[in-house]
């Protein structure tokens, strides 16, 4: 599992990993998401950072069980 | 306790304001919708971020990625006035044969010999400019949600 586990993030962080490209269009994604909700700034600026940070861990977090599931099994 | 925010005064007079010419206004340029309103900061990051969203993906994709004639045109069209601007440019630059000196794509068709659909940037940028599209439909809603229901829309914006 541990060895699993290291397999992922090590092709996850990989400069290579087409990946990268989509951290931007959730970023935008998420400060035009969230201006629309909110209308100060500051609010603006922190509930876009929660939401990037909450999809792009969820994301993670999914993509880890199904390789897992994948590999194990 | 500390006050709201103070409220944005170079707003024209609510009986001159159309929450339907915030939403058209919106779609022909992104974030016009707002400033229609006198929401001018909220105008210039939606313009600057969903006209970005567009002018990159369109770089990612080669400039071949606005083609009216697929399916992805309806959710770019909502990116409005820059996006149908570009459609002739892209069109253009995908019907483009590919230089004497480079081998085409394997999977290049008729009439865009141009374009390698297996390129996975060529994808990534198709995106980027059908989710402009989208985020743009988002705004211009928004637009049209706070001018014709401003009850549900306390403003606070300091921007």
């Amino acid at each position: 599992m541990w060895e699993a586990t290291s397999g992922f993030f090590s092709n996850l962080m990989a400069p290579s990993n087409p990946i990268w490209w989509y951290y931007p269009l959730c970023a935008v994604a998420a400060v035009v998401y969230k201006a629309t909700k909110f209308d100060t700034p500051r609010d603006i600026a922190r509930a876009s950072l929660h939401f990037f940070l909450s999809v792009s861990a969820g994301m993670l977090v999914l993509g880890w069980a199904f390789y897992l599931i994948i590999t194990l099994f | 306790m500390k006050e709201p925010a103070t409220v944005r005064q170079d707003r024209p007079p609510p009986s001159a304001i159309s929450p339907v010419a915030a939403l058209v206004l919106g779609w022909v340029i992104p974030g016009a919708g707002h400033a229609y309103g006198g929401t001018w900061g909220k105008a210039v990051l939606f313009f600057v971020l969903i006209t970005g969203l567009l002018v990159g993906g369109m770089t990612m994709g080669g400039g071949t990625v606005l083609l009216p004639d697929r399916l992805w045109c309806v959710a770019q069209a909502f990116a409005g006035g820059p996006a149908i601007a570009m459609w002739p440019l892209s069109q253009y630059l995908a019907r483009r044969p590919p230089p004497a000196d480079v081998t085409p794509a394997y999977n290049a068709v008729a009439p865009y010999p141009g374009i390698d659909w297996a390129d996975h940037l060529h994808e990534t940028g198709t995106l980027y400019t059908a989710v402009a599209g989208f985020l743009n439909l988002l705004v211009m809603m928004d637009a049209y949600l706070r001018l014709a229901y401003p009850d549900r829309h306390p403003r606070k914006e300091t921007a």
